[in-house]
């Protein structure tokens, strides 16, 4: 019942991206290496698109650390992309927050279009041949709940 | 982009037309004969730098894991279809001597139903290529590395008569698949006859891990055909640099 609650809601917020290929992207990361999202198809990839001004994404950031710390053995990839248009002090903030996963910038290429990002953070869950099954928009306290019954559903196929 | 969709829904129809054969006349246990299947494309295209980076050859990949993917649960649709006629009769060994040799033309005919699908995938692709690009306003840009000890790539951005058309991120499987000896089209695009100016810039990490800008520039005449140039990194071992050319092939 959660889970369906919880997709119907993420269907109301995104509707034109579950049950479609992610699109693809290649950014820069905090490391300077650059990442293809379509190089980790066969896996379960969570991307957490993000901005330093919105509140929401400091708590959610922390919370999207321990699953990753927990599921990464599993399968689990994460990925943050931040979406901030000040490049500098984006990874000045994604430096301080010492997070195991790679955070990635988005420096103007097309990928809130393609994703339809109209509020931050949006958080998205990947299957293993690369199609949405899920997407969040906005965070509250116990969303991590609802990804992480997604997460176990999409490991588990 | 549409003739693209109907190869994939006419992919998508084949398979599951495929899967369906297989499902009628065949035993559970199927799905281990389908793993090698499965497995063969990915290790291809593991051993083939070039399907990496080339845009082409990657295309039709998704199609035989499609394939497999739909096999095993075709198979597994119709699990008791055979056992009927076994539990009916007191002697059931008698059909196993007969199912490996129809299950093994079963098999040749989804390999061979694959396989055309497979092509067909190709020709589509080809087919919406040649419209989307006619060959006389045709121009294709790829880019090859030699040895690559004096240049890691990092990115690319491609001008044309001054006007940006491409820049891209290479990743570290990408760069690896150049340094192993694949080409990859960088560009595909529609020029009109006449002189035209190509500028490439090249960004990565030179000697001594240091971070290297380099640019190239080509002036060419787009006659009638397709044009097809070539970035060319090499390493200058002379100089301990390295080099960047754009070579027009005629």
């Amino acid at each position: 019942m959660m889970i369906g609650a919880a997709l119907n809601a993420s269907i109301a917020a995104a509707p034109s991206l579950i049950g479609k290929v992610a699109p693809d992207f290649v950014l820069k990361g905090l490391d300077g290496r650059n990442l293809r999202m379509s190089e980790y198809r066969g896996q379960v990839v969570l991307v957490n698109f993000w901005a330093r001004w919105a509140g929401e994404a400091r708590e959610e950031i922390p919370a999207l650390d321990r699953i990753n710390t927990t599921y990464e053995r599993a399968g689990l990839v994460v990925l943050g992309v931040s979406v901030d248009e000040d490049l500098a002090r984006a990874r000045e903030f994604a430096g301080a927050m010492k997070v195991s996963y790679p955070i990635l910038f988005d420096t103007g290429s097309d990928i809130g279009k393609d994703y339809l990002l109209q509020k931050m953070p949006v958080t998205i869950l990947v299957d293993r041949s690369g199609v949405v099954r899920y997407a969040n928009v906005g965070y509250k306290r116990g969303d991590e709940r609802a990804y992480l019954d997604h997460i176990r559903e999409l490991l588990r196929e | 982009m549409s003739l693209k969709h109907r190869a994939m829904s006419i992919t998508g129809a084949l398979l599951l037309a495929a899967g369906g054969v297989l499902a009628a006349a065949q035993p559970p246990p199927a799905p281990v004969r389908d793993t090698a299947a499965a497995s063969a494309p990915a290790s291809a295209a593991a051993t083939n730098p070039a399907a990496t980076t080339a845009n082409p050859p990657s295309a039709p990949a998704p199609a035989p894991s499609a394939a497999a993917a739909a096999v095993p649960n075709a198979a597994g649709a119709a699990p008791n279809a055979p056992n009927a006629p076994g539990s009916a009769s007191a002697a059931p060994p008698a059909p196993g001597d007969a199912q490996p040799t129809e299950f093994k033309s079963l098999d040749q005919e989804v390999q061979g139903l694959k396989k055309d699908v497979i092509d067909l995938n190709k020709d589509l692709f080809v087919l919406e290529e040649e419209l989307l690009f006619p060959a006389n306003t045709q121009v294709a840009v790829y880019v090859s590395m030699d040895v690559g000890t004096f240049f890691a790539v990092d990115s690319i951005t491609l001008k044309i008569d001054n006007k940006e058309v491409k820049n891209y991120l290479y990743t570290a499987r990408e760069a690896d698949a150049l340094l192993k000896g694949g080409v990859q089209q960088l560009y595909l695009g529609n020029l009109k006859v006449g002189k035209h100016e190509l500028v490439a810039f090249f960004t990565g990490k030179g000697p001594i891990e240091r971070d290297y800008k380099r640019g190239a520039t080509l002036s060419f005449d787009k006659g009638v055909g397709a044009k097809y140039l070539e970035l060319k990194i090499t390493d200058h071992v002379a100089k301990h640099q390295p080099e960047f050319a754009i070579k027009d092939w005629e």
